[in-house]
């Protein structure tokens, strides 16, 4: 009777130990883990492979509404269009194409449509070598004045690519110039960055560092 | 005839002589609540699947995988990913390519540091959104220094680039001397012949020697389950790439090893909204890189004079 006591109370303080663990584990006593807030996720255009503008080019492959490139719905073909000057030799945009802002260049060197448009057919454009590429395969005619960017370009060190480096593989895709810059004002314009990185504790997350200045 | 006493109670009791049928219950009762007890102290052990299973524990070196063994790897890697995130994956091992040694480029003249690239890696390589897993920092640079000490990476201006900075993103170099594969104590972490270094996340121990070896601070260590959103989860993977880790392990950028090897550009260079990301493979004379290793100002490879050798470049157009 006395060893069938001895074997109910070690049962007995064994269930208490292992109850008692039990009860700590479901009331996480020990390392309660800290619940970090939920990061907000990224907005889809931080992800997407678009270019930085809609080009006539991208236009004519998705098939889009290429209206505004059809000159001569406004402009007569037989009346060549005559460029209005302002006292320094400024052209004045008529309001038609206010949209447009001349920045190719700087100290206004470049600040004639001539320069590139073509003024016998406006739905051409012209170099200066006398040669007359579409509007919508206007690199080369870039390339006649940017030429270390033009062959950096066709080396693929310049502008994007996606698709294959292996061309055995498949196919890719080189963005022409037009892709990116806008002939009119070509710098790359600023743009919004995607939000930076999020530190890894909470409470560094309330307060985020002062930034250093450099 | 002699019959040996019969007890009081009766026949004898299983639990041995002498036992009552009182005292054999309360012991049993007690047994029972002990073992349901012991049961319900051990109830952390319920979350191991989630880390091991018997097949992972079993599995081999991935070095001495053969192909038979490798296929039922993957075949478990899917079913776990399907388990985990409802998705059903491809999930394939890439080997690398003959010919092939991948060097990147980074044009710092061109990059306007919009962050796009990090979260484009994030997404191609399912890293955790919380908390924030990126393999790319982007450093803001003031104009006139190239030391990284004077870089600041919480920049958060309206919009970019700012007037007198330059941005320096900075991932893995995979270097031609990685001081991370040295240091690893069980060889879970090597360098491939296509120049990647790359990490198999079933052999690594999660002891960081790596990421207090890497000078370019371009390892990561997943703390905890890493959490990825089931519609955002990218099913194409590759064993040595993209495939979900689990808490514990060490992780870093590959080179989208699952594109690349496939013949395909990086997931962060095809974001690039400037272009200034170049890949390719360098013994190839008319790629990219090779072109720009011949042509341009290459500055640096970052902390050159830590003899790591990087196979990443950074350079400028003028």
């Amino acid at each position: 009777m006395t060893r069938n006591g001895n074997t109910n109370r070690v049962l007995a303080v064994l269930t208490l130990l292992f109850s008692g663990l039990a009860v700590a584990f479901a009331l996480r006593l020990w390392g309660r883990p800290v619940v970090l807030p939920p990061i907000p996720l990224v907005d889809p255009i931080f992800t997407n492979t678009a270019t930085a503008r809609v080009s006539l080019g991208l236009l004519l492959q998705t098939h889009g509404d290429t209206s505004d490139y059809d000159c001569y719905t406004c402009h007569d073909k037989k009346e060549p269009v005559k460029l209005k000057l302002d006292d320094q030799g400024n052209v004045v945009l008529p309001k038609e194409h206010s949209d447009l802002v001349m920045g190719h260049g700087s100290h206004n060197r470049n600040n004639n449509c001539y320069n590139c448009h073509d003024e016998s057919n406006l739905e051409a454009l012209q170099t200066r070598d006398g040669r007359h590429p579409k509007l919508a395969e206007s690199s080369p005619l870039c390339g006649s004045c940017h030429g270390p960017t033009y062959d950096d370009w066709e080396a693929g060190a310049h502008g994007r690519i996606s698709g294959y480096w292996d061309r055995k593989l498949g196919p890719f895709v080189r963005q022409n110039c037009v892709a990116c810059h806008d002939p009119h004002k070509p710098a790359f314009p600023p743009r919004a960055p995607a939000p930076g990185p999020h530190l890894l504790h909470p409470i560094a997350q309330a307060a985020p560092p002062q930034e250093r200045n450099p | 005839m002699a019959y040996p006493p019969q007890s009081p109670a009766g026949a004898p009791t299983p639990g041995g002589e002498g036992q009552s049928r009182r005292s054999f219950l309360r012991t049993s009762a007690v047994f029972a609540s002990g073992l349901a007890a012991l049961a319900a102290s051990l109830a952390p052990l319920r979350h191991l699947e989630d880390y091991t299973s018997l097949e992972l524990f079993m599995q081999k070196y991935y070095k001495e995988l053969t192909p038979e063994e490798m296929a039922k790897v993957l075949q478990r890697i899917e079913r776990e990913v399907e388990r985990q995130y409802g998705v059903r994956p491809h999930v394939r091992d890439l080997k690398p390519m003959n010919g092939v040694e991948f060097a990147y480029a980074h044009n710092l003249t061109r990059c306007i540091g919009c962050r796009k690239c990090v979260h484009a890696c994030v997404a191609e390589n399912n890293q955790s959104r919380t908390p924030e897993i990126q393999y790319i920092r982007v450093l803001r640079m003031p104009h006139g220094t190239l030391d990284v000490d004077k870089s600041e990476h919480h920049y958060d201006p309206k919009l970019v680039p700012e007037k007198g900075y330059f941005y320096m993103p900075v991932q893995c170099q995979q270097c031609k001397n990685p001081p991370c594969v040295k240091v690893c104590p069980v060889h879970a972490t090597w360098q491939e012949t296509d120049g990647i270094t790359v990490i198999d996340y079933d052999w690594c121990i999660g002891c960081r020697y790596c990421e207090a070896a890497c000078p370019y601070w371009a390892r990561r260590f997943n703390w905890t389950k890493p959490s990825i959103p089931k519609d955002r989860l990218n099913p194409d993977m590759a064993y040595l790439g993209n495939r979900p880790r689990r808490q514990g392990v060490m992780e870093k950028c590959h080179f989208c090893i699952q594109r690349t090897r496939a013949g395909r550009y990086p997931a962060c260079l095809e974001v690039c909204p400037t272009g200034a990301r170049k890949f390719g493979n360098v013994l190839d004379p008319n790629s990219e890189v090779a072109y720009i290793l011949r042509t341009k100002r290459v500055f640096i490879q970052l902390k050159e004079d830590l003899g790591t050798s990087p196979r990443f470049f950074y350079y400028f157009d003028v």
